[in-house]
């Protein structure tokens, strides 16, 4: 690569752009400890109860917690299998014109701002859910993981396709001058060689749908409790991305309340940061950034 | 047919239903947006203020102050973005060094939108004491897109051959020019394409200017850096609270429609960008 | 060329913004959903008369309202409450003054299903049952056979501490049998209409032939949520519309108080649904 000394102007612009840019992460994360350090230090081991209730200053999160991983696991169990056999069907099976085509579908389909999926969820999905299976209300963990697994499978769907067109065509045409159908070179051959990656796509869909607010905060009822039993998702819920958006402005900055979302907010912060960690390091997923 | 093709088909068939669904659902979704939506949007729509809670009048404001917050957002991170893919592909040699960059902004693209939210609060709002301003919105969308357009432009500015740097060195060019001459134009496709998609996601976002750059109502054109203004997906959150005035929700609509209008727009614009990058590596 | 085209282009825009006559001066409001149609409709007839001026408007309830006003990010906080005393003490060294601009009352709401299921009254013993848990069937009161959907409110708004006070005894009481938690009146009156079976609390200026308000029954008599009886007192659960001012209001934010204690401004809050000052 080149020596940029002779040009002292070019040289700053450069490295003072890319001082910024990392400094940007490490600006959001000390904003993050130095104002959730309160919450930590006071409230401690009060985080692990199930009762929050600012007023009383009880600030429990279990039931936090239960709701953001019920709501993302039951979002990747419905989208994982979809996606990754809609992957399959763009990668294997479709001609290359019309690959193009819907590839392009399904990348502009990624674009839907999450909004719009609340907008949805509140007017159709709750009620149907509501109707379906004769609850009472339709807003549910259930209603929430539903949206959720919409508005993941596009990004699930690209990057397993990338994950399918990076294996060589030697493998697909070894399996096939061996006499294996289509199904079966894709499930002996490719689908093993792949494996890794598909976890590492599954685990940054993962955090993507950790982060995600609008759509799940409008559906989900905000009841700050675990079910009984705690397999029933069919109440409402809280999670952690959707009491942040409703109690943020509530709380007055520097209280305790105010401390304890914010460290929600970098806990959240630091389970996405290393997921997103491992897949890149591990199994070398390399998210395209415009998604 | 014996059992082995049986399964073959089946799985084909499979997983074609998979894709069907999926793309269809998704589909459904905005055809059902543009059903609705058209019919609300009109000239008037689009050109008058919000009245009544948002259940009459239009969104011409909440147009403006989308266009406003993201065409900032762009503006302040662009160069940024430019300056830091330049630094990666051209000045940095150290493998170590520059995988620790690139970690750093990877991990700035995974940050949750509401995290941005936050940091932006207590940041922007309250410790550079700028209130609830569309500048604060810019500022904390351009930290979101930052690395879109980085990572982007940097693909692109890889992309060219060595022998073009090398070409232009040989004729005497010193290396900032060589930047401007052969790297900035070679590498631009690339950098639009990036933008535009920042773009398109920075319109949708909700999370980050929902307490940092919006108010309900009594927001025109803003007059100077420190006022706040509304958004379409703010504006599709408070209508959305209100669903079941009918009038409210045909506006919802409307709104989402628009949106959804020039968030499709800023992404066919990139998809076309990519499209000539690529016709013009095969050619 | 290209670079040349766009940043003229920047710099037209950048003087559109700064050109768009003096910076003109702004108001930020924000607060409780109750007095915000009130303060909306004031805010246009006042821009009006004063173009130099602009004033924002923002929700949230009235604990954001108050908690901005304290933090200065705002100027004038809507609370359909009174402040607290637990947030009088957060901010001890200040000072706040309280401008009440209205009254309104806070009814018990139901969906209109149940109400024309012959639920048109209820007492506070009755409603404080159902929001702690211990009954959970209209049945149990004379309604349909259907599980009452219980809906609460976020714990700092205006609605949520009047109504509490009045039916639970406590303003911060903690209603164990809620299941659902929403915010602004608006989703509740949405939430409310989409559901045949619950229960809810709104201010009375929000109930339509959808979202229906119960009377409140005594020992001694049954008070329906009319605007007679808030005005003559007799309603139970009724509250004062206020606006918070850091310290003493001065210029602007003077002016725009005094003109919703003006008569044109009290007239906005009788269209509005609520009761004068």
């Amino acid at each position: 690569m080149l020596k940029i000394n002779n040009s002292t102007f070019g040289l700053s612009y450069i490295i003072l752009s890319k001082m910024i840019a990392g400094m940007i992460i490490l600006t959001i994360l000390s904003v993050l400890v130095i104002h959730s350090s309160d919450g930590f230090t006071q409230v401690g081991l009060g985080y692990l109860s199930q009762r929050w209730f600012p007023a009383q200053a009880e600030y429990g999160v279990l039931s936090l917690l239960y709701g953001s991983f019920m709501v993302t696991f039951l979002a990747l169990l419905f989208a994982v299998p979809f996606g990754v056999c809609a992957a399959i069907a763009l990668s294997e099976y479709l001609s290359t014109s019309y690959r193009l085509i819907v590839k392009s579908i399904v990348e502009l389909m990624s674009g839907i701002p999450s909004i719009i999926y609340g907008l949805i969820g509140i007017v159709f999905v709750s009620q149907w859910v509501k109707d379906i299976f004769n609850l009472s209300f339709g807003r549910t963990l259930f209603t929430a993981s539903i949206l959720l697994s919409i508005m993941i499978i596009p990004t699930l769907i690209s990057l397993c396709d990338d994950v399918f067109r990076q294996i060589p065509n030697d493998f697909r045409e070894t399996a096939q001058g061996l006499g294996l159908t289509k199904f079966e070179v894709i499930f002996e051959s490719l689908l093993p060689i792949a494996f890794p990656q598909i976890v590492g796509v599954v685990l940054l869909a993962l955090g993507r749908a950790i982060g995600e607010t609008m759509a799940i905060m409008l559906v989900i009822g905000g009841i700050d409790k675990i079910p009984v039993p705690f397999t029933n998702v069919f109440v409402p819920g809280q999670t952690i991305t959707s009491k942040l958006g409703r109690e943020i402005s509530e709380s007055s900055i520097g209280s305790l309340h105010f401390s304890v979302l914010v460290s929600l907010g970098l806990i959240l912060m630091i389970v996405v940061l290393l997921l997103t960690f491992l897949t890149y390091k591990v199994f070398d997923i390399h998210e395209r950034v415009h998604e | 047919m014996n059992r082995r093709e049986l399964f073959d088909r089946l799985f084909k068939g499979c997983t074609f239903m998979a894709l069907s669904l999926s793309i269809g659902v998704l589909v459904a979704i905005v055809f059902f947006i543009a059903l609705k939506g058209i019919s609300s949007v009109n000239l008037n729509f689009l050109l008058s203020k919000t009245q009544d809670f948002g259940a009459q009048g239009g969104i011409f404001y909440q147009i403006c102050g989308s266009l406003l917050i993201v065409f900032f957002a762009g503006l302040f991170c662009f160069p940024i973005a430019i300056g830091a893919a330049l630094c990666n592909s051209e000045w940095i040699r150290n493998k170590k060094a520059k995988r620790f960059a690139s970690t750093l902004i990877y991990a700035l693209n995974g940050v949750p939108s509401i995290v941005f939210g936050i940091f932006g609060l207590i940041f922007f709002v309250n410790y550079c004491g700028m209130g609830i301003s569309w500048l604060a919105g810019s500022l904390v969308l351009s930290f979101m897109i930052l690395p879109t357009i980085m990572v982007s432009s940097y693909n692109a500015m890889n992309n060219i051959p060595q022998m073009y740097r090398d070409s232009a060195l040989a004729l005497g060019l010193n290396s900032w020019q060589v930047i401007t001459a052969v790297i900035l134009p070679q590498s631009y496709l690339g950098m639009l394409s990036g933008l535009f998609i920042g773009l398109a996601r920075a319109i949708g976002e909700t999370a980050p200017i929902m307490f940092v750059a919006t108010a309900f109502s009594g927001v025109m054109i803003p007059t100077s850096f420190w006022e706040p203004v509304s958004t379409l997906p703010t504006h599709i959150l408070a209508l959305s609270q209100e669903a079941i005035n009918p009038l409210a929700l045909e506006n919802a609509w409307g709104t989402a429609w628009v949106l959804i209008c020039i968030v499709f727009s800023f992404s066919l614009i990139s998809l076309w960008v990519r499209i000539k990058i690529n016709t013009g590596i095969i050619k | 060329m290209k670079t040349r085209i766009f940043i003229t282009f920047t710099l037209l825009v950048l003087l559109l913004l700064t050109s768009c006559g003096k910076p003109k001066q702004v108001l930020r409001i924000s607060g409780s959903t109750t007095v915000l149609p009130v303060i909306s409709k004031a805010a246009e007839i006042f821009q009006l008369s004063h173009p130099n001026v602009i004033i924002t408007v923002n929700a949230g309830g009235s604990g954001v309202g108050f908690n901005q006003v304290a933090n200065k990010t705002v100027q004038i906080g809507m609370m359909s409450r009174e402040i607290s005393k637990q947030e009088i003490s957060k901010f001890s060294e200040l000072k706040f003054t309280t401008h009440t601009v209205g009254r309104d009352a806070v009814a018990c709401v139901v969906s209109s299903e149940v109400y024309s299921a012959n639920i048109t009254s209820l007492s506070l013993e009755q409603i404080k049952n159902i929001y702690n848990g211990s009954v959970k069937n209209w049945i149990e009161y004379g309604g349909p056979d259907r599980q009452i959907l219980v809906i609460d409110k976020e714990h700092t708004r205006g609605t949520r501490h009047v109504f509490m006070k009045a039916v639970l005894g406590n303003k911060k009481a903690e209603a164990a049998g809620a299941d659902l938690v929403l915010g602004s009146n608006n989703e509740e009156q949405t939430a409310l209409a989409q559901s045949d079976s619950a229960i809810g609390m709104l201010s009375f200026a929000w109930v339509n032939s959808d979202v229906r308000g119960v009377a409140i029954v005594s020992e001694t008599s049954k008070i329906e949520p009319t605007k007679k009886n808030v005005i003559d007192g007799l309603y139970p659960i009724s509250r004062n519309l206020n606006l918070v001012t850091f310290e003493k209001p001065k210029a602007l934010v003077r002016e725009f108080i005094d003109f919703i204690k003006s008569e044109n401004g009290q007239q906005i809050i009788v269209e509005c649904g609520y009761v004068k000052n």
